[in-house]
């Protein structure tokens, strides 16, 4: 059974993350990506290593979105390579994989909360289902467990069991996005990705949900990804930063570095535009 | 009580016996007037029902008393009985004997616009006279000099110019006895040009319409230009198996059109024939060749939903199974739903949900 | 000796109606489907004189295996003498010449349209099942295409949804005939509008089971001795529908599926569905030697593979 709730599960929580000690365990080189004639991303090098947080930074257009949607193989890159260090597939370029096999590895080791729930959620399915369709798509064939794994997921996420039978339709934003976090961290992924997941929401709800993603983050220690175009966001959760701008990378650094002390002039417009 | 009905054979017997005695004798003359009166409904028949045979089209529409869907079905299951045994020699536009071609893309045209048998430009009035007397129709002038033999083609003057890709949607010509046939392998989607095209010629004629005028009116993505409409006789040349020389087997009425749609840096082709003359069938289908070949086309025109759903034996005959019995589906049907009533009266659903799995005695179903 | 005793005479229809090279195909497409069990096969699908929509799945295939020794049954709903039915089996006889029975013992082909007999069908007999929609994952895609992929993929997370979703809304799993089925532990397959009570007959059968849909075109199979489970949770199990207390009104037979008749005053009676079934049981009670075959559910509805249906 998981245990989201329980810190001492997980080793020691409050350890700075081991950045140069360990092996990363997402690790891309020469992201390419085209639409049409526009360049979506440009020879994109990434390496996120075990626990850590990566923020994404850039405006609308740098490429960030796109940049999070191949990392979740839910479109091909017109070049570069993609490895993630999971038992199966270590290794292996995850863009060679086939239809299967990338359905398999979405499954198991990626999860990912959307900015519109609408993309994550089965709308006319029950939020306990929405949690249940990941591990049914695991292979699990029992009723009891998957209510019991689906109820544990939803309150990890801070998500009120009560509401367990209602439809993300019919429930307020924040709740749609714990839904949505729930269903990505049901089955303990290796990877998670969060792509502005508390853009839609008003400020007082988004404080709140940051805060479950943090305590969330903390205890699980699963690596993450976060693309959000508000620095605010950027600054409580990530560990470390990169800059994308018309799909390069502009600049890469910690977090409190980046933010704090831009070297690019373009990160430092962003900064300054935002402070 | 129709569903057990206890000597069903006799019963069936009998019904069909009264269809047949209220729709009157049928004999030689009526077929044949029929055949000679009735062209565009023969014509009609003849493409839906996918076989050249004005003969047995007209049979078809005397035997049903001009129930469209079964005497499309008449046609179609006779065409199940008869094997293939050759294939004709593919036809240009050169080879058709033209008796109506218009373009709406040019004022003139080289060979002309040439109007043939149309109403398009007559006034419909119910010609009540012929309800008491007989009308003949006027004799039509003789043209000042012979038709020629073929047209030019309106697509090959935009080829000339560079316009419109050398072959229609990048598909080489293949022999005719290696073309995919829609008769012979079930459609697959994306389907090959072939089977489109094939399926649009047999299609039902208002439903092609209905989803065609669906596009026109806006539901598509495209206002394209009617390129040309054809009308024409055309030779069914076979090649003789020893001495390989081509000879005719007669002559068949068939009908095409195409339309052309402006992509800002290329014209593009949209296209459909029939056996028959059918007119608006054909000027719906190109509408839709060209609309199904959109990346985001409307769901209406979409290529796996049009060529489903106009599909004219499939929709008539699923329509009218309906009315067959459904007494042991509708019954299993019950029984799921009185076990949720029977759920909800007791209240145990949040008590089955939460907690370990209670399974009713079969006694509380009773 | 002349030419005309050496040659075969000339017919105005081919033997069973169909031309020879549409029997060929059907036959080469039933053997893949027997090779793929539960795989739909796509197939051409040849127009036939009765409607679409009514039977002209089944009655190809019917038409492509039947010689001059086979003996054909024809059932709708569980009737031999529904309208349908007697429509389909004198079309069949007319044009092959095939012995008719209502004697599920006696058929070497049997046609049906959504039922399947109670009496347990043997090595060497096979049953056709009419298939209006051959696609079990319609609700979850209306395109074909997609279905396929996910067909491919085993990509089946969805029916077992479908199910969870049953139970926290209603309390009960909600499907009713067409109850879909996981044939050797690979295809989900819909196994025609049956009604669950006959689902639990196609798994470990002794008879192939055949199933075509002609508007679909799409035809596949069940082989002999094949599992088919229904779909279901390991702690929630499918049900077939309660035939409890419900009693015959011509032979007082109970445990089989009945037919419900619907009385002016909303009350209702009950009449054996498998009708060949029903005939005997009355001849047998007035005497007439008659044999009864044993059935799948015995008199105290019992499935004769024991523990296949949990409870």
């Amino acid at each position: 059974m998981l245990a989201f709730s329980s810190p001492d599960a997980f080793g020691q929580p409050l350890d700075a993350p081991r950045l140069v000690m360990t092996p990363p365990l997402l690790s891309a080189r020469g992201l390419q990506r085209r639409y049409g004639a526009i360049v979506a991303l440009k020879d994109v090098d990434l390496d996120v290593y075990p626990g850590e947080v990566l923020g994404i930074v850039g405006e609308s257009g740098s490429g960030k979105s796109t940049l999070l949607r191949l990392l979740n193989l839910e479109e091909p890159a017109d070049g570069g390579s993609y490895t993630l260090a999971v038992a199966e597939y270590a290794g292996r370029d995850l863009f060679g994989l086939d239809r299967f096999q990338k359905r398999q590895m979405r499954v198991r080791h990626i999860g990912i909360v959307y900015q519109h729930p609408h993309l994550g959620l089965r709308m006319g399915t029950t939020s306990g289902g929405n949690v249940a369709d990941r591990l049914i798509l695991a292979g699990e064939r029992s009723f009891s467990r998957l209510r019991g794994a689906a109820r544990e997921a939803l309150n990890a996420s801070e998500f009120p069991l009560e509401r367990i039978d209602d439809l993300p339709r019919q429930l307020s934003g924040g709740m749609q996005q714990r839904v949505q976090l729930a269903k990505a961290i049901a089955l303990r992924p290796a990877l998670l990705l969060l792509d502005e997941p508390t853009s839609g929401l008003d400020v007082s709800v988004q404080a709140r949900v940051l805060d479950t993603l943090k305590r969330l983050q903390r205890e699980t220690r699963v690596t993450t990804v976060i693309v959000s175009h508000d620095l605010g966001v950027i600054r409580t959760l990530a560990d470390r930063v990169i800059v994308m701008r018309r799909g390069r990378v502009v600049e890469v650094g910690l977090a409190d570095q980046v933010l704090d002390d831009p070297q690019d002039a373009y990160t430092q417009q962003l900064v300054h535009a935002k402070l | 009580m129709y569903v057990a009905a206890r000597g069903g054979e006799e019963a069936i017997q009998n019904a069909e016996t009264l269809y047949r005695a209220l729709n009157g004798p049928l004999s030689p003359a009526l077929v044949e007037g029929i055949e000679r009166a009735l062209p565009y409904l023969v014509d009609r028949v003849m493409a839906e029902g996918s076989l050249y045979a004005p003969d047995l089209a007209a049979l078809a529409i005397a035997q049903t008393g001009g129930d469209l869907y079964e005497a499309v079905l008449l046609l179609r299951a006779y065409r199940s009985t008869v094997p293939r045994l050759a294939y004709a020699e593919p036809l240009t536009d050169a080879d058709l004997v033209v008796v109506r071609r218009i373009s709406a893309a040019f004022k003139d045209i080289p060979g002309g616009q040439v109007l043939g048998p149309t109403l398009d430009y007559s006034h419909r009035i119910l010609n009540t006279e012929a309800l008491s007397r007989d009308v003949q129709p006027e004799p039509p002038a003789e043209a000042e000099e012979p038709a020629p033999r073929g047209y030019f083609s309106v697509a090959d003057w935009h080829r000339l110019n560079g316009l419109l890709a050398p072959t229609a949607k990048g598909e080489e010509p293949v022999a005719p006895g290696e073309l995919p046939d829609v008769t012979r392998d079930p459609i697959a989607f994306p389907a090959p040009r072939a089977h489109r095209l094939q399926s649009l010629a047999r299609a039902e004629t208002g439903g092609v319409l209905a989803l065609g005028y669906a596009s026109m009116r806006g539901f598509g993505l495209i206002h394209p230009t009617v390129n040309e409409v054809r009308l024409a006789y055309a030779d069914v040349r076979l090649r003789h198996p020893i001495t390989g020389v081509a000879f005719s087997l007669g002559r068949a009425r068939i009908s095409a059109c195409e339309v052309v749609n402006n992509m800002a840096d290329r014209l593009e082709l949209g296209f459909a024939a029939t056996l028959g003359w059918n007119e608006v069938k054909i000027i719906a289908g190109a509408m839709l060749d060209m609309e199904m070949d959109k990346a985001d086309a409307h769901p209406a025109h979409t290529e796996e939903f049009v060529l489903y759903h106009t599909e004219a034996v499939e929709s008539s005959g699923f329509c009218i199974h309906y009315k067959l019995p459904h007494y042991v589906t509708f019954n299993s049907g019950l029984d799921a739903l009185r076990r949720v009533l029977l759920k909800r009266d007791t209240e145990q659903r949040k008590r089955v949900i939460d907690e370990p799995v209670v399974v009713e005695g079969e006694e509380a179903l009773a | 000796m002349n030419l005309s005793d050496l040659s075969t005479p000339t017919r105005d229809y081919s033997y069973a109606f169909l031309d020879a090279f549409a029997k060929r195909e059907l036959r080469r497409r039933i053997l893949k489907a027997i090779a793929i069990p539960g795989y739909q096969v796509p197939y051409a699908s040849r127009e036939l004189p009765i409607a679409r929509g009514w039977g002209t799945g089944g009655l190809q295939v019917s038409l492509s295996l039947v010689g001059p020794q086979d003996t054909i049954k024809v059932i709708d709903q569980g009737d031999d003498q529904s309208v349908n039915a007697a429509n389909l089996r004198r079309f069949i006889a007319r044009m092959s010449g095939v012995a008719t029975t209502f004697d599920t013992l006696a058929a070497t082909v049997i046609q049906s349209r959504h039922r399947v007999p109670e009496e347990i069908l043997s090595e060497g007999q096979i049953l056709v099942l009419q298939v209006p929609d051959p696609e079990p994952l319609r609700r979850a895609t209306p395109s074909m295409t997609i279905a396929r992929e996910m067909h491919a993929d085993a990509d089946y997370a969805v029916m077992w949804l479908n199910l969870y979703e049953q139970i926290v809304r209603y309390g009960e799993f909600t499907g009713g005939a067409s109850y879909p089925v996981l044939v050797h532990s690979r295809y989900v397959m819909s196994p025609s509008p049956i009604p669950r009570w006959d689902n639990p007959k196609l798994h470990q059968a002794a008879h192939l089971t055949l199933l075509s849909a002609g508007r679909e075109k799409r035809l596949y199979a069940v082989p002999p001795y094949t599992d088919v489970r229904p779909l279901e949770f390991e702690d929630v199990f499918f049900k077939v529908e309660s035939q409890y207390g419900r009693r015959d009104r011509m032979t007082g037979a109970t445990h089989k599926f009945m037919d419900e008749i619907a009385h002016a005053d909303g009350s209702s009676t009950f009449s054996l569905s498998d009708t060949g079934y029903q005939d005997k049981l009355v001849k047998r009670q007035s005497g007439e030697a008659v044999t009864v075959g044993a059935t799948y559910y015995d008199d105290h509805g019992e499935f004769y593979h024991a523990g296949f249906l949990k409870s």
